[in-house]
């Protein structure tokens, strides 16, 4: 009786301090965000005033809100192109045979390098990098007499998004070839066998073989790469800070920059509560998906 | 026998150090400041122990972040209600912000009520006053010079302008002689507002200036005078002919001011704080420098002879549970003894009376102080003197002035509309 009772409720047991760290730092924070947002106020004048829902009214007015949520749009688009599908075909070619074992090890390496990189240094680096006049790319762009396709890439409204987000494509495509590379190694080979003794040429395997063995991981994959493109902050603020002009201004840096800059933190915890309810409508896509399966 | 006592003595001493330490409960004050850079630690770190060891009953726990991040940092610590006992402040609307909200300890006892006052000028004391009551102390007075490479002028036939005029002038000539005139670095577009500050208050009366940005002017007529379009216009004007360097909105301050001290550049905007960042051996500094302020604008409704510039200082949080301490820190760091030492190792300039003399002042930084007491007042520095949100919508416009992507009548429009909510909103 007793022995049975104890096993019903072991797991419980189990899962209470994980449960209650959840609660006391997820959970209620996110619930207590929203009613933050229903206040004007700001972290130096500490009085609440009610408002209601004008927050978001304010917000849904805000050009630079919707600036902000089109460049996530834009971010999670292009970390698709690459971190998904450019890295999915790296993979297969690196793990197909047509290269030896060393170069695929050198090759692996070399990708996977940038992503063990911090992001400021990142950031930093690719700052120089980009540098009109003395940066590394208008330098090519000079010597090879290609000085028409310079830009000021960090400094004009219409390049600093692409590039903001391409440096997050060198840094963490690597990351996806090595995490793919493994799942399509665990692909049995007598597949394989199977359809090149059908006479099936590489390109042939790869979406008969290779995209279907690797559907799960992709779909993972592509939810934690969309996950990452609306929660991104970092490499945004140590490169550009959103600017110029809020050109480069993704929902994060809207919310910082309104909360410890701006002073508006009511208005900066509705945007917050926009962040978790497009994060957490993205999370029930994925659950859906994968209860298809 | 001598052993004994000796031993009597080293017991005794001990026992007298053990009892001291109970006797007087530790204090521990929390002090923030934006002045990481070794060069300004080499004076905060020494005066932080020499404090300690004439007051052994305070401990002070320094702490120390850059500029730019120092404005989200303190924010951060006063929503967290972490606010450190002594704070650095800007003055103008960045330390009303503290006073206005209650974050800030009203200093105006202790200042006045003694002779702490013989310490400072005046002048450096009213920006960080906010309805009648002192609420910070000023440790280094700070204002903007044009910095000019010597050779660079003198090989292209420039002397100093003495217009506005003139200035654009030599900006045409030196870019025909293949210069690029003025390094400029507007990332970070507090260095625009710089520019935009001084032209407001060359173009803009002052009293209309001052009531715009606290907010004051009548709703109507706010933001409504057409010096601040004209100072946007200029501002815009000096890009597109050609007088900053390319990709400004690219590049850092540090990054632009690199270039102007490698002698790239024949000017730039600078503090005179940045003074000591011209060392003897850099190319600019073999070249030889000056500096002049920006040049009066014929015909601006403003005052000429402001110059835009604030004291920075230090305030004491309202909360603090050891306000005592606190002032005696402060009154401390703002003698002229400590003062002498910060002008000397920072080669930055204090507000403290007596504290920069030839003995540990460049020639330079003793000009500026001249520049500054020959002023007819300061300008505060734009982005710290306007409501934090109004001036984020004139950054940003900033950014986009020199993109050309946007017109100094939209900016103006968009700027007047947020201080006008913001206005609504403080019940003014």
């Amino acid at each position: 009786m007793k022995a049975s009772l104890l096993s019903r409720y072991a797991p419980y047991l189990f899962l209470f301090p994980s449960l209650l760290l959840l609660v006391a730092f997820v959970y209620a924070p996110a619930l207590e965000n929203m009613v933050y947002s229903l206040f004007s106020w700001s972290s130096v004048r500490t009085e609440q005033r009610f408002v209601g829902l004008d927050n978001y009214r304010e917000l849904f007015a805000n050009p630079v809100f919707w600036r902000a949520l089109v460049n996530n749009v834009l971010y999670a688009v292009i970390s698709i192109m690459f971190q998904v599908i450019v890295a999915l075909v790296i993979a297969a070619v690196l793990v197909g045979g047509i290269i030896g074992p060393r170069q695929r090890t050198l090759f692996r390496t070399a990708f996977f390098l940038p992503s063990i990189l911090p992001v400021t240094v990142v950031g930093l680096l690719w700052q120089l990098i980009y540098q009109p006049t003395i940066g590394l790319i208008d330098q090519v762009l000079y010597s090879t007499g290609l000085q028409g396709l310079s830009h000021v890439w960090l400094g004009e409204e219409a390049t600093v998004m692409i590039s903001v987000i391409m440096v997050s494509q060198w840094q963490w495509t690597g990351y996806m070839i090595v995490l793919f590379m493994v799942s399509i190694q665990a692909i049995p080979d007598d597949l394989y066998e199977a359809l090149k003794m059908e006479g099936a040429n590489r390109i042939q395997q790869f979406f008969h073989i290779t995209v279907p063995g690797v559907r799960e991981s992709t779909l993972i994959l592509a939810i934690i790469t969309i996950f990452g493109a609306f929660k991104v902050f970092d490499i945004v603020w140590v490169m550009t800070a959103g600017g110029p002009n809020n050109a480069s201004e993704v929902l994060g840096t809207h919310m910082y920059r309104s909360a410890f800059r701006n002073d508006v933190s009511g208005y900066a915890a509705a945007v917050a509560t926009v962040i978790f309810l497009i994060t957490l409508a993205i999370g029930a896509v994925q659950i859906r998906l994968q209860r298809q399966d | 026998m001598k052993y004994s006592r000796l031993a009597g003595l080293l017991i005794g001493t001990a026992a007298a150090f053990g009892f001291s330490g109970a006797a007087f409960a530790e204090v521990t004050l929390s002090f923030l400041h934006k002045w990481p850079e070794p060069e300004n630690m080499a004076y905060f770190e020494p005066a932080v122990a020499e404090f300690e060891a004439a007051n052994p009953d305070i401990k002070i726990k320094m702490e120390a972040v850059a500029d730019e991040p120092y404005k989200d940092k303190i924010r951060v610590l006063m929503g967290s209600n972490e606010v450190p006992d002594v704070f650095f402040s800007w003055s103008g609307e960045f330390g009303k912000n503290f006073s206005r909200n209650g974050r800030a300890l009203d200093i105006t006892d202790a200042v006045y009520g003694g002779d702490w006052k013989a310490s400072f000028p005046e002048a450096a004391l009213e920006p960080f006053k906010y309805e009648g009551k002192l609420y910070g102390v000023p440790i280094n007075v700070d204002a903007k010079f044009m910095l000019y490479n010597k050779k660079l002028f003198a090989d292209n036939g420039i002397g100093v302008p003495a217009t506005y005029e003139d200035f654009v002038a030599a900006c045409h000539k030196l870019k025909d002689a293949g210069i690029e005139p003025i390094a400029f670095g507007n990332q970070y577009p507090w260095a625009a507002s710089h520019y935009i500050g001084e032209l407001n208050a060359k173009l803009v009366p002052n009293e209309v200036r001052l009531d715009d940005y606290n907010l004051t002017s009548p709703a109507d007529t706010l933001y409504t005078h057409p010096g601040y379009t004209q100072a946007l216009a200029d501002f815009q004007k000096l890009n597109d002919d050609g007088c900053f360097n390319r990709g400004s909105n690219a590049l850092t301050h540090s990054i632009a001011r690199g270039s102007f001290l490698a002698g790239r550049n024949a000017m730039m905007y600078m503090e005179l704080v940045e003074f000591n960042q011209v060392t003897a051996d850099s190319q600019l500094g073999q070249d030889g420098w000056g500096f002049f302020p920006l040049p009066p604008i014929s015909g601006g409704a403003g005052d000429p002879g402001l110059l835009t510039g604030a004291p920075d200082g230090f305030m004491i949080s309202a909360a603090t549970e050891h306000p005592d301490e606190a002032i005696r820190f402060l009154k401390f760091l703002t003698s002229a003894e400590q003062a002498q030492k910060y002008v000397k190792i920072t080669g930055m300039t204090s507000s403290v009376n007596g504290s920069v003399t030839p003995d540990n002042a460049s020639e330079q930084a003793i000009e500026g102080l001249k520049a500054i007491d020959a002023a007819s007042g300061l300008a505060l520095w734009l982005d710290t003197d306007m409501d934090a949100r109004s001036t984020e919508v004139l950054l940003a416009g900033s950014q986009a002035l020199l993109n050309g992507t946007d017109t100094p009548d939209a900016i103006m429009a968009r700027v007047r509309e947020t201080a006008l909510a913001v206005q609504k909103e403080r019940g003014n």
